[in-house]
């Protein structure tokens, strides 16, 4: 205990990605609200994290379809359900661990069993939270992805993320988002979203693929500028919908019998990476695959940047796991 | 209370639907010779009050909008349930001879796989928060719908039974209406045993809800309360209502069992004892 540390502040646990990326605030807030105003079925519900969840846009506009539920997970999912089945669409706010980890038994009965029209939204998804485990949601891809009939997705992009929501919206069911919390990177244009349960080819390669969501996209953009000085050409397919997964482009990926490395903000037990190698063997297919990311251990509290060096989810990590991937021995 | 799909029976025409849900009861129970008989027989005046009475319910659309809505949190009650929604119309008696059987959408945890049955509960705790979203929702709407909830007394020991008391009371919410069954039973033995929670009015009054104490199998006083539980408009009622596990067959009443055997001969018995 006698080495010193500096002190772990909010200040510190700021953006992972290269200075200079142009970024965007509260997109998710803004695109609730401006669907909401459109939408007399949604409402807002939350559990006393009304400015961390950006609902404070929502709440302010449109008090009478805002509920705060207090430090009550449990109740919040079960009072969700009980509006849903009265025909609201209700969006529920918290932090991730708490849409998932916490409120699991709840989430699975009165929410996909009955496939309740509820949108689940996560905010702080793995190590980007400065809360250590009780704040990093490093298993929730895990937990909803277990769940039938749960839509489970993440945007790589503050652009995406008004795009994302109208597609919930539309998709009558249960679904699950994390999303980052603050600001976003802007990387793609709205357009450039695919539809649910498809994936997007961000950039073509030559030498093999890197499979990313979330904020490791942009992470991942950086690393392929860096495997491109060692000659090596990498393409990066953005997955935001883990489910359901393009299982389809996953299977002809891998079919082109080059280097797979997926790239994920989350344990690597249960999230993206066992999804896609899920979908690799069943489909019968021998090829060069990693995951990347929280190498099932917790992590502590600590900023972003800090942590996501330390386990091994920055570009310089991803550079050096997709080189050693695309020249074996 | 002139509203549409609401029976309003009273006096002996009532005694006679709870005697006939125990009869149900009884006869669902009977080809597994043990089960949930002891919860269906002690809750069988409540359920009687409220299908037979107090609710607006359309046997032809259990989903009709303007329904009152019924959230059974211990589903292992389901066969209560089905007997009251059989008797009521909105399933063939005959089908009750289908509870627990394989492949039936009678399970012996009520699912809302039938028809009726408004939410998935028996993972104790939910259902009353089902219902403060239910009752968000439709006051929101101005609908005349209620919803009304049973709890058990050993449900009580969960958290998130209190987490939905405190929110129905922040809310004001006076179209909802929990029925607790205080039956002193749980899995282990006496809910006193287990986790005594001491005086429960007081806790339910401490929360803010309008409290009212009752003999649960008192017709009567079960549609007295409900009528003051819609002519409280400043917040939620609970009736904390005391009952008998069992009630109706002398071989059965007051046996706290959580799964009571039921022999073909106490079977019989129980069905002679229940031609009223």
């Amino acid at each position: 205990m006698s080495q010193v540390r500096a002190p772990i502040t909010i200040a510190n646990s700021g953006a992972v990605w290269r200075p200079g990326t142009p970024t965007d605030s509260k997109a998710y807030g803004r695109a609730l609200l401006a669907l909401a105003e459109a939408d007399p079925r949604i409402v807002c519900l939350g559990a006393d994290l009304t400015g961390p969840t950006e609902t404070d846009l929502f709440r302010d506009r449109i008090p009478d379809r805002f509920f705060n539920i207090g430090i009550a997970e449990a109740n919040l999912m079960c009072v969700a359900s009980g509006m849903a089945r009265s025909g609201d669409i209700p969006f529920v706010n918290t932090f991730g661990v708490f849409a998932t980890r916490r409120s699991f038994d709840q989430v699975t009965l009165q929410i996909a069993y009955p496939r309740a029209n509820v949108k689940l939204v996560g905010f702080m998804p793995g190590l980007t939270s400065p809360g250590g485990p009780t704040h990093q949601a490093t298993d929730d891809i895990a937990l909803m992805r277990a769940l039938p009939g749960m839509v489970v997705v993440e945007p790589a992009c503050a652009t995406h993320v008004a795009p994302l929501l109208a597609q919930l919206v539309a998709h009558d069911g249960p679904a699950y988002m994390r999303i980052k919390r603050g600001d976003l990177p802007k990387l793609f244009t709205a357009e450039s979203l695919p539809p649910l349960g498809k994936a997007q080819i961000v950039r073509p390669g030559r030498d093999g693929w890197i499979i990313a969501s979330g904020v490791m996209v942009t992470l991942a953009l950086e690393a392929l500028d860096a495997l491109a000085e060692q000659g090596i050409q990498a393409g990066l397919v953005n997955v935001t919908s883990p489910k359901p997964l393009d299982t389809d482009l996953v299977r002809s990926l891998a079919a082109e019998g080059k280097p797979l490395l997926v790239a994920e903000n989350h344990s690597i037990v249960g999230g993206l990476g066992s999804a896609v190698a899920e979908v690799i063997a069943e489909a019968g297919i021998a090829t060069r695959f990693a995951r990347l990311g929280v190498d099932d251990v917790f992590a502590e509290g600590a900023g972003a940047p800090y942590l996501f060096q330390t386990y091994g989810l920055s570009p310089a990590a991803i550079t050096r796991r997709f080189a050693a991937l695309a020249r074996p021995g | 209370m002139n509203r549409p799909h609401r029976l309003g029976l009273e006096g002996a025409a009532l005694a006679d639907k709870a005697l006939r849900l125990r009869r149900h009861v009884v006869r669902m129970v009977a080809p597994i010779a043990e089960g949930y008989v002891g919860q269906g027989l002690g809750a069988a005046d409540i359920l009687a009050a409220l299908y037979f009475n107090e609710m607006a319910f359309d046997p032809d659309d259990p989903g009709w909008e303007g329904r009152d809505r019924f959230i059974l949190s211990p589903a292992h009650y389901g066969v209560g349930l089905f007997a009251a929604l059989a008797e009521r119309g909105a399933l063939p008696v005959q089908e009750l001879a289908q509870y627990g059987v394989d492949g039936s959408p009678l399970e012996i945890i009520a699912s809302e796989r039938l028809p009726g049955v408004e939410a998935t509960c028996g993972s104790l705790g939910m259902g009353l928060s089902v219902g403060v979203g239910m009752a968000l929702t439709l006051r929101r709407r101005a609908s005349a719908s209620r919803v009304y909830v049973l709890i058990g007394d050993g449900e009580m020991q969960e958290g998130e039974t209190w987490e939905a008391v405190m929110s129905a009371s922040a809310f004001k919410l006076s179209n909802i209406c929990a029925i607790v069954d205080v039956n002193d039973m749980q899995v282990d033995g006496s809910t006193k045993s287990v986790m005594d929670m001491g005086n429960i009015a007081a806790k339910w009054r401490a929360f803010g809800w309008n409290t009212i104490t009752l003999d649960g199998h008192d017709l009567d006083a079960l549609l007295a309360a409900f009528a003051a539980a819609r002519a409280h408009v400043e917040g939620p009622t609970v009736l904390l209502a005391d009952t008998i596990p069992g009630r109706g067959v002398t071989a059965l009443e007051g046996r706290k069992a959580h799964f009571a055997k039921l022999p073909p001969d106490v079977a019989a018995q129980a069905l002679v004892e229940l031609e009223g």
